[in-house]
């Protein structure tokens, strides 16, 4: 999996559930318990969980396919299939991999599931951009309507527009625009952008809250 | 075509104004915090900065959406 761990984007200061330790995690439930007694064990014990998680990790990502099979009308049903099987192969290695990081927040097969969604969307974003080129410059500004507004109020979003326009220009690094024009104008889809970057999610969102955070004090001091 | 709208896409460039926890830390919550929220729990609260980070990342949305309904459905 490409996902590296990276520290929170902004700090988020209270005691949260997360936060407090062992004290706020419930114990165990009897079913998870089984499947890490199962998954550490030897021999066919442990062949048969996996087989089992495997299972699991499958209809999970055969859910998430489901749910997209409408944005990738070119793909026929094996290709899908083909898909959800390589999203479980990934996701059963990641879960084994980090099996010591369950902690019995969740269920156990909650906290699969996350592993088999994450890698089938991953997989299936970039299917749907696979041969695209990615677009890094802004394209659609003057495309912007405001339609239905009071002509006051579409004067002010015109002012808004031209400001941000010139903060995008002027206030962010290169990479800062390059990444923020991608992901939140022209709509890249993120895990396909730190694909064609050599780089993660977590590292391009990073970017994005930067750009984002720059923007926001630019606005807010032009409003002063 | 439909022209894009000018707040939509100002929500999209300017993300969420509230503080927001990052891609790997919402991934490494999801789980919890979505079974709190299908039990009626205060998820937000357990979880602070979850809640705009899934504003703020259609990714991180997009996953949160599919593992809700898929818990949520008995899965």
């Amino acid at each position: 999996m490409s996902r590296a761990t990276l520290p929170t984007v902004s700090t988020v200061t209270s005691a949260t559930e997360h936060q407090l330790g062992d004290s706020a995690v419930p114990p165990l439930d009897e079913e998870s318990r089984e499947w890490l007694r199962c998954l550490r064990a030897e021999g066919s014990l442990k062949e048969d969980a996996v087989a089992r998680l495997h299972a699991l990790l499958l209809r999970a990502a055969r859910f998430e396919v489901e749910r997209r099979r409408a944005t990738l009308p070119h793909l026929r049903g094996n290709d899908l299939d083909d898909i959800a099987h390589q999203a479980a192969d990934d996701a059963l290695v990641s879960v084994l991999r980090r099996l010591d990081d369950f902690r019995g927040a969740s269920r156990f097969t909650t906290w699969v599931y996350k592993f088999a969604l994450l890698e089938a969307a991953v997989k299936l974003r970039r299917r749907a951009w696979q041969g695209r080129e990615i677009p890094l410059e802004p394209e659609t500004w003057s495309l912007f309507s405001s339609v239905g507004l009071e002509p006051d109020e579409e004067l002010e979003q015109s002012e808004l527009l031209t400001t941000l326009q010139q903060a995008v220009a002027e206030v962010l690094t290169p990479h800062q625009r390059r990444v923020l024009v991608a992901l939140a104008l022209n709509g890249v889809p993120i895990d396909v952008l730190a694909e064609r970057l050599g780089t993660t999610r977590g590292a391009l969102y990073k970017t994005l809250h930067d750009a984002r955070r720059k923007l926001r004090r630019h606005l807010d001091e032009e409003e002063r | 075509m439909e022209r894009p709208d000018l707040k939509q896409m100002l929500g999209r460039v300017l993300g969420p104004a509230e503080p927001e926890v990052g891609c790997d830390e919402c991934f490494d919550m999801l789980d919890r915090y979505v079974e709190l929220e299908l039990a009626g729990a205060d998820a937000d609260a357990a979880f602070p900065g979850l809640r705009a980070h899934l504003a703020g990342c259609p990714a991180c949305r997009e996953e949160h959406e599919s593992l809700r309904a898929l818990v949520g459905e008995g899965g």
